[in-house]
C-alpha cells in the first residue's frame, strides 16, 4: 500500500508538473488573488498585513486545486473508463485517490513561492518570515490538512457525474468560512465555528504565525490532528459512496 | 430559412450540451453557486479594505460572473466540438458558417445575462443590501452590452479550437484577469496606467463603469454612450472572432490538425 501510495504521488505530481493548465492556472491565480489584496488594502496597512494577504492567497490557491483536483481526476478517470478498474483494483480506494489530493495541496508550495515572489518583485513587500523552521513545519501541515480535508469531498463526488462543477462551487464556500485574507470579525458570527472544522483556517493562521514570530504550535498541532480526523471520516465515507456508486452501477456513467 | 434553423436549433443543441447535462445540478453549482459565494468573498474583502461600497463590489462581480458564463459558454461550445472529435463533421457540412457559430451565440448571451441576474440579486438577498428597482433597466441594458461582448470574445477564444486542444487554460486565464483589469473588484485609477488604458478595449469595463454610474444616480442617458463603447468592442471581437474562424478553419483544414486529439 506505502509503494502504491509513493508511486499515486509521483505519478500525480509529474502529471501536474507536465500540465500547462496546472502550471499557467498555478502561475496566475495566486497572483490575481494577491494582486486583488494589495491593490485594494494598499501600502497603508502595512507591510505585515500585506505579507498575510499573500498567505492567504496561497491557502486559497491550495485548497482551490484540491477541490477543482477532486473532481477533475475523477471525471477525467471516469471519461477515460478507468474509474471502474481502479474500484475494482484489490488495493484500498483511499490509497489510490488519497495522493491526488496530497500532490495538489503539495503544488500549493509553488503557489506560495509564486504569490511571494510577485508580492516581493511588483509591490516590494519583503520576506517577513522570522521563523523558517515553524513556517516549513506549517507549511507541511497545511498541505497535509488541506489534502485530507478535499478527501472527505472526493469521497462524495465518486458519485457524481459533474464532480468537477461540484468542486468549482465549493471553493469560495471555503475561502470565506476560513477567513482567508478576511478578518473574521467582519465574518458572521455563525461562521467561527464552522471555520474551526476548517483545514484551510488552521493551516491559514499557523503559516501567518510563524512567519510574524509567534507561537504557530497549537495551530500546527491543529493541522495535524485534523488530517488523522479527516482521514479517520474519509475512510468509511469513501468506502460507503463507493458501495453506494457499485449498488447504482454509475461509476461507468461518463 | 435553413441558415435560421441553424442558428435557433444548433444554438439550442449546444447551449444543452454544454455541461453534458442530464439534470439542472452543474447548472447551479458552476453557474449559480459559484458566482454567488465569489460576489461574497469580495463584498467582505472590500468591508475589510475599506476601499469601496458593497455595491461596487455586486454589480462588478455580477458582471463577471455574466463573463463566465457568456465567454466559457462560447469558447466551450466551439472547443467541446473538438474535445469530443465532432469538429470534423461539424465543419463538412454544407451549413451556413455565420449561422453555424453565431447561433451558439444566443444562448451564451442570454445565459450570461441570466447568470448575472441571478448573481446579483441572491447576493444582494443574502447579505440584505439594498435593490435600487429604478435602476435595474439600465443596470439590465448596460450588462446585455457586456454579456454581447463577452460573447465575441468567447468566440475568438473558441476560434483558437480549430488550432489547439488548451483553450480552457486561456478562458481560464482570461476569467483571472477579469477580475481586476476590468475594475470589477479594484476601482481603475488604483491601477497601473497601462492596465487602465487595456481595459478600454477588454469586454466588460465599460459596461460595469456604466452600471455603477446608474446606481449612484446617473439617468440611462447619462451612460448611454458608456454603454455604446460596450457593445463596440462586443462587435469588434465578434468580427475578429469570425475573421478567425475563417482563418484558422482553412488553416485547419490545410494541415489536416482537426482530428488530433
Amino acid at each position: 500500500m506505502i509503494r502504491a501510495f509513493r508511486s499515486g504521488l509521483k505519478v500525480d505530481l509529474l502529471l501536474l508538473l507536465r500540465s500547462p493548465f496546472d502550471m499557467v492556472g498555478m502561475l496566475v491565480w495566486p497572483i490575481v488573488f494577491a494582486s486583488i489584496a494589495y491593490l485594494l488594502l494598499g501600502s497603508a496597512n502595512g507591510e505585515r498585513v500585506l505579507f498575510t494577504a499573500s498567505l492567504g492567497a496561497a491557502v486559497i490557491i491550495m485548497w482551490g486545486w484540491v477541490i477543482l483536483g477532486a473532481g477533475f481526476a475523477l471525471d477525467t478517470q471516469r471519461e477515460m473508463g478507468t474509474l471502474e478498474l481502479i474500484v475494482g483494483a484489490p488495493t484500498p480506494l483511499v490509497v489510490l485517490i488519497s495522493p491526488v489530493m496530497i500532490a495538489r495541496a503539495a503544488f500549493g508550495i509553488y503557489g506560495l513561492v509564486v504569490t511571494l515572489a510577485w508580492g516581493r518583485l511588483v509591490f516590494g513587500i519583503p520576506f517577513l518570515i522570522n521563523d523558517w523552521a515553524a513556517f516549513s513545519v506549517a507549511a507541511v501541515g497545511c498541505v497535509l490538512a488541506i489534502g485530507t480535508l478535499g478527501l472527505i469531498a472526493a469521497s462524495t463526488f465518486i458519485l457524481y457525474r459533474a464532480a468537477f462543477y461540484l468542486g468549482i462551487s465549493l471553493q469560495y464556500p471555503v475561502y470565506i468560512a476560513s477567513g482567508l485574507i478576511l478578518p473574521f470579525a467582519i465574518l458572521p458570527g455563525w461562521l467561527r465555528p464552522i471555520s474551526w472544522l476548517l483545514a484551510p483556517t488552521w493551516g491559514f493562521r499557523a503559516l501567518g504565525k510563524a512567519a510574524a514570530g509567534q507561537t504557530p504550535w497549537p495551530d500546527i498541532g491543529m493541522c495535524f490532528a485534523l488530517s488523522v480526523i479527516y482521514l479517520l471520516i474519509a475512510i468509511p465515507c469513501l468506502a460507503f459512496f463507493e458501495r453506494l456508486a457499485r449498488d447504482r452501477a454509475t461509476l461507468k456513467l461518463a | 430559412m435553413n441558415s435560421l434553423r441553424v442558428f435557433f436549433a444548433g444554438g439550442l443543441t449546444s447551449y444543452r450540451a454544454l455541461f453534458n447535462w442530464l439534470n439542472p445540478w452543474a447548472f447551479l453549482s458552476i453557474l449559480v453557486a459559484y458566482p454567488v459565494f465569489q460576489t461574497i468573498y469580495f463584498i467582505y474583502l472590500g468591508r475589510a479594505a475599506n476601499t469601496a461600497n458593497d455595491t461596487f463590489f455586486l454589480i462588478g462581480n455580477a458582471f463577471v460572473a455574466a463573463a463566465l458564463a457568456g465567454m466559457f459558454g462560447m469558447t466551450q461550445s466551439i472547443g467541446g466540438e473538438r474535445r469530443y472529435q465532432t469538429l470534423p463533421m461539424l465543419l463538412a457540412s454544407p451549413a451556413n458558417r455565420l449561422a453555424l457559430f453565431l447561433g451558439r451565440a444566443l444562448p451564451a448571451v442570454v445565459n450570461g445575462f441570466v447568470v448575472a441576474v441571478l448573481s446579483y440579486t441572491l447576493a444582494a438577498t443574502m447579505l440584505h443590501l439594498h435593490l435600487s428597482l429604478d435602476r435595474l433597466g439600465g443596470i439590465g441594458t448596460a450588462l446585455l452590452a457586456s454579456c454581447f461582448a463577452c460573447a465575441g470574445l468567447g468566440l475568438c477564444i473558441g476560434s483558437l479550437s480549430f488550432r489547439t486542444r488548451s483553450i480552457t487554460l486561456l478562458a481560464d486565464t482570461l476569467s483571472g484577469v477579469f477580475l481586476i483589469v476590468t475594475g470589477a473588484n479594484v476601482p481603475l485609477n488604483r491601477l497601473p496606467e497601462s492596465l487602465q488604458t487595456l481595459a478600454n478595449y477588454i469586454p466588460l469595463t465599460h459596461g460595469i463603469h456604466a452600471a455603477r454610474a446608474l446606481a449612484n444616480g446617473h439617468t440611462l442617458a447619462d451612460v448611454l454612450p458608456t454603454i455604446g463603447k460596450e457593445a463596440i468592442v462586443g462587435v469588434a471581437y465578434f468580427t475578429v472572432g469570425i475573421a478567425m474562424l475563417h482563418y484558422f478553419e482553412r488553416t485547419a483544414r490545410h494541415a489536416g490538425s482537426l482530428d488530433r486529439f
